[in-house]
């Protein structure tokens, strides 16, 4: 019995294969099961290849893994376009179509011989039971719900549910290639022993993807206005906002570009209202400015950049961590603005209320960023507790305040009460010019010192949320992982399999990224001689900023990789042991210390 | 916009006490008093009046009133005025800029807040140069002219602002200049009264950089009133033929007003709010959505 499986599953467009791996999530979680469904395409439009992986277990699910455990190619063109992403070695069992005409011991897969190919008319399947080719997928799910015991009869109630409204003809055809794939694993059993042992739990969690949970969480965090341009991958924030936000009295404006979203977001925030943006990349470079005028005019908003291949259009469809120096660094003039990421789907909910909150708490544009991988991959959250869950508003001033306004005065704590048009006695001019604390422009040296330092310090306070940083493993251990975004569940998955196996090692995931909690970091580097910070990009942009603020141990080594290559937590176990031993050898080569 | 006028207010009463940056006698005096005058006639009192601009010496102009004021970004104010006005409709929303914050780097903006038709006054003072960074040229710059930026003169045709925005379907546009004080109070006066978009042109003369035709002195000899050309603002067509002349002739007052003007856009937001706000559950159980049937 298996405790967890990974399918991968790769084919045309048109093939559905995403679809059936979203049906066999659905059902699986329904038995209580966990899973996470990461999707991957090419870019284009209609077509094209497009494959999913799906891993179910009986424990929580802390990354998407690594080699498949099965592997369906309904045709190999398409399979082998993902190359590293669906890996297959010698105990994966590969499913494929056998109209390939491709023999069992001649797959393209190069060195690898998998443990078992099993060629299956699965095109033919379709064709003869519900007579069209649309119905390949479904045959692909009867053959993995009979082969591994998954969830049959949810399947199957999913199947009846989705093609319920598409007529009794469509319906009936695909009950009958779930039937005839069901029927073909039992007459074709496979040689080894691949069951799914029944899950531990029968809780019915929550199925989403991280763009929906981001976009959940914000009308939570009491998001009033979104303003945006379409941008793969993060456009289904704005399309699960142009559904339901407007039922709470709030407004989605499509706007002509990624500068107007976000420059109506800065309007609507100027004018009250809890506002955020979403976009990818290039959609950052240009509302680079607006964001800059946010912090000078110190008005809240959310800003969220769901990341992928960069730079310039770069890898649209794929994931990457290639934004954060972007996120830190891209304002001119001394601008700091926070920077949030989220590393699953389930804490995208967390961060993104928390990104409101310290929006509006300090009056200041927050930046989250999230990746593709998370954005679009489904994951079973468990039911979360919201009641527990603070929501900040802005400080708005008292009467008092406003009977002698000053818009920008310079507080102990470097807020200052915030009024908004409509308001008798805060009329106030905001802008992007510098200006004194009663808001008129000025060009005096010593007043940009004094209303830079305000800005700034401001944010300190953040520095000291130690609950934004989540600090796992042993605390004596002289070897450590950072990571952060998507990778932190690798990270994280790699550590415990390390602990498994023995090994000291302690892992830190920050998920303020910016400004630097410097403590925190000197306080987990304590004692530590090496490790890994591990991240999704060419260059290691984490590792480098830690390197730019904190006094990082000389052995901590980047472990960084373009996007859509994955990182794997069994190589991340292997590079850790491989640093145990380096520190050993060094110890019992250290020369004696010389006496005298 | 609807006016409902509960208190008498004056002129002094929107004019803040910093001291404008404009160089002595710049035309952008006579369009800041103008401004006074017409929120004077319509009667809100400046904390529910919202004034956003761009970058440019025009732009400036916000910090001179005792409005609620946004100097932004270059080229930016509609955007930003677009999210304040839906934020809130109940507020009177002033946008103003020049000519390039308006017709070059955000010549973007002005044919979507046009056809989304949000209710907005937009005034821009149109003085064919770049004044604040000294003499460049803009996008109304006459072909030929010699500025900084163009020492063997401008090889590019000027655009044209009234035909533009007649053309994206604006549902209110006139022309003015301080050369006619009344005559401007009045056109921005109508133009906040009218309901939706509204543009207003002001020929304001840059007195350090312009062009010698682009003085007052010259609006004055040169202007013509379309109210002594007995033009009817009802029709569109005409109007656009007499926007044809931008840049000979010098015509004020009010080449369009549209008899019968289109829904606005925060009044088709408040229609959806009504029909879907009865759908909406609390805040708290939005997760909810995301569990299985």
């Amino acid at each position: 019995m298996r405790t967890d499986l990974i399918i991968g599953m790769a084919g045309s467009g048109g093939d559905g294969i995403v679809s059936a791996g979203e049906s066999l999530m659905m059902a699986l979680a329904e038995e209580g099961y966990h899973a996470i469904l990461s999707k991957s395409y090419g870019s284009q439009i209609r077509g094209g290849e497009s494959s999913c992986r799906l891993r179910v277990s009986v424990d929580p699910v802390l990354s998407p893994g690594g080699t498949l455990d099965v592997a369906v190619a309904l045709n190999w063109d398409d399979f082998l376009r993902f190359g590293s992403e669906l890996p297959v070695d010698g105990r994966t069992i590969v499913i494929y179509d056998s109209n390939t005409g491709v023999q069992p011991n001649q797959l393209p897969l190069g060195e690898v011989t998998p443990a078992v190919a099993v060629p299956v008319p699965i095109q033919e399947m379709a064709r003869s039971h519900a007579g069209t080719d649309k119905a390949k997928n479904t045959v692909v799910l009867g053959l993995l719900a009979g082969w591994f015991r998954l969830a049959r009869e949810g399947v199957m109630t999913g199947i009846r549910r989705k093609f319920a409204k598409k007529g009794e003809q469509v319906l009936l055809g695909n009950e009958r290639a779930f039937s005839a794939g069901l029927e073909f694993s039992s007459a074709n059993p496979l040689p080894v022993d691949v069951v799914m042992s029944p899950p531990k739990s029968n809780g019915k969690p929550l199925v989403l993807d991280g763009n929906e949970m981001c976009a959940a969480a914000a009308i939570f965090a009491g998001c009033e206005f979104f303003g945006g341009y379409p941008i793969t991958p993060s456009s289904e924030i704005m399309h699960f906002l142009a559904k339901e936000l407007w039922k709470y009295g709030g407004i989605v404006l499509q706007a002509e570009d990624e500068i107007a979203g976000i420059g109506a977001v800065v309007g609507a925030s100027f004018a009250g209202k809890k506002a955020m943006t979403a976009t990818s990349g290039p959609g950052m470079s240009l509302k680079t400015e607006m964001l800059g005028l946010a912090t000078m005019a110190e008005l809240p908003l959310v800003c969220v950049n769901v990341q992928r291949g960069g730079p310039s259009t770069g890898i649209p469809t794929k994931s990457e961590q290639s934004d954060l120096y972007q996120a830190i660094f891209s304002a001119h003039g001394d601008a700091v603005r926070p920077v949030l990421a989220p590393t699953s789907v389930h804490d995208t909910f967390q961060i993104t209320v928390e990104a409101f909150n310290i929006a509006e708490e300090y009056q200041t544009p927050v930046i989250l960023l999230s990746d593709q991988e998370i954005a679009q991959r489904k994951e079973t959250v468990p039911p979360i507790d919201t009641s527990n869950v603070p929501v900040v508003n802005r400080r708005l001033p008292t009467q008092e305040e406003l009977e002698n306004y000053v818009r920008f005065r310079i507080t102990e704590s470097g807020v200052s009460p915030i009024s908004y048009p409509g308001m008798k006695g805060g009329n106030y001019l905001a802008s992007g010019i510098e200006h004194n604390e009663k808001g008129a422009p000025t060009a005096k040296g010593d007043i940009h010192a004094r209303m830079n330092e305000k800005r700034i310090r401001k944010l300190d306070p953040l520095k000291l949320r130690r609950d934004l940083f989540v600090i796992e493993g042993d605390p004596q251990a002289t070897l450590a992982l950072v990571s952060w975004g998507s990778v932190a569940g690798v990270a994280t998955e790699a550590l415990h399999r390390a602990r498994k196996a023995g090994m000291r090692v302690k892992l830190l995931v920050p998920k303020l990224l910016y400004p630097v909690s410097e403590q925190v970091y000197y306080e987990f580097f304590r004692g530590v001689e090496a490790g890994l910070v591990v991240e999704q990009s060419h260059q290691g942009q984490l590792y480098r900023v830690l390197r730019m603020y904190v006094d990082v141990p000389r052995k901590m080594q980047s472990l960084a990789r373009s996007g859509s290559n994955p990182i794997l937590a069994e190589e991340l176990v292997a590079r850790l042991s491989q640093l145990a031993l380096d520190l050993q050898r060094e110890r019992t080569s250290e020369p004696e210390p010389q006496l005298g | 916009m609807s006016i409902v006028s509960e208190q008498e207010y004056q002129a002094k009463d929107y004019k803040s006490d910093l001291k404008p940056i404009w160089c002595p006698s710049c035309g952008d005096f006579g369009v800041v008093s103008a401004i006074y005058k017409a929120l004077a006639r319509i009667g809100r009192p400046p904390h529910e009046i919202a004034f956003v601009s761009g970058i440019g010496c025009s732009s400036r102009i916000p910090g001179y009133t005792t409005a609620y004021g946004f100097n932004s970004v270059h080229g930016r104010a509609l955007p930003i005025a677009q999210g304040i006005k839906l934020a809130n409709p109940e507020l009177l929303v002033l946008v103003a800029g020049g000519d390039g914050d308006g017709f070059s780097i955000g010549g973007g903006h002005v044919p979507h807040a046009i056809r989304r038709n949000v209710d907005l006054t937009y005034i821009l003072m149109d003085n064919q140069i770049y004044g604040l960074t000294k003499g460049q040229l803009s996008p109304t710059s006459p072909r030929g002219l010699k500025t900084a930026s163009s020492h063997h003169g401008s090889l590019e045709e000027p655009v044209n602002p009234l035909l533009y925005v007649l053309s994206y379907g604006a549902g209110f546009v006139a022309q003015g200049t301080p050369a006619d004080m009344p005559g401007l109070a009045d056109i921005i006066e109508e133009g906040i009264r009218f309901p939706g978009f509204a543009f207003i042109n002001v020929q304001s003369p840059c007195v350090t950089f312009g062009q010698d035709e682009h003085q007052l002195r010259v609006h004055k000899q040169k202007m013509k009133r379309l109210k002594d050309l007995s033009h009817d603002p009802t029709d569109r067509l005409k109007a656009m033929a007499l926007a044809e002349e931008y840049g000979t002739e010098l015509h004020t007052g009010v080449f369009y007003r549209d008899p019968a003007p289109r829904p606005t856009f925060e009044s088709l937001v408040k229609e959806r709010h009504e029909r879907l706000l009865p759908e909406a559950g609390s805040r708290a159980t939005i997760l909810d959505i995301f569990r299985p049937r």
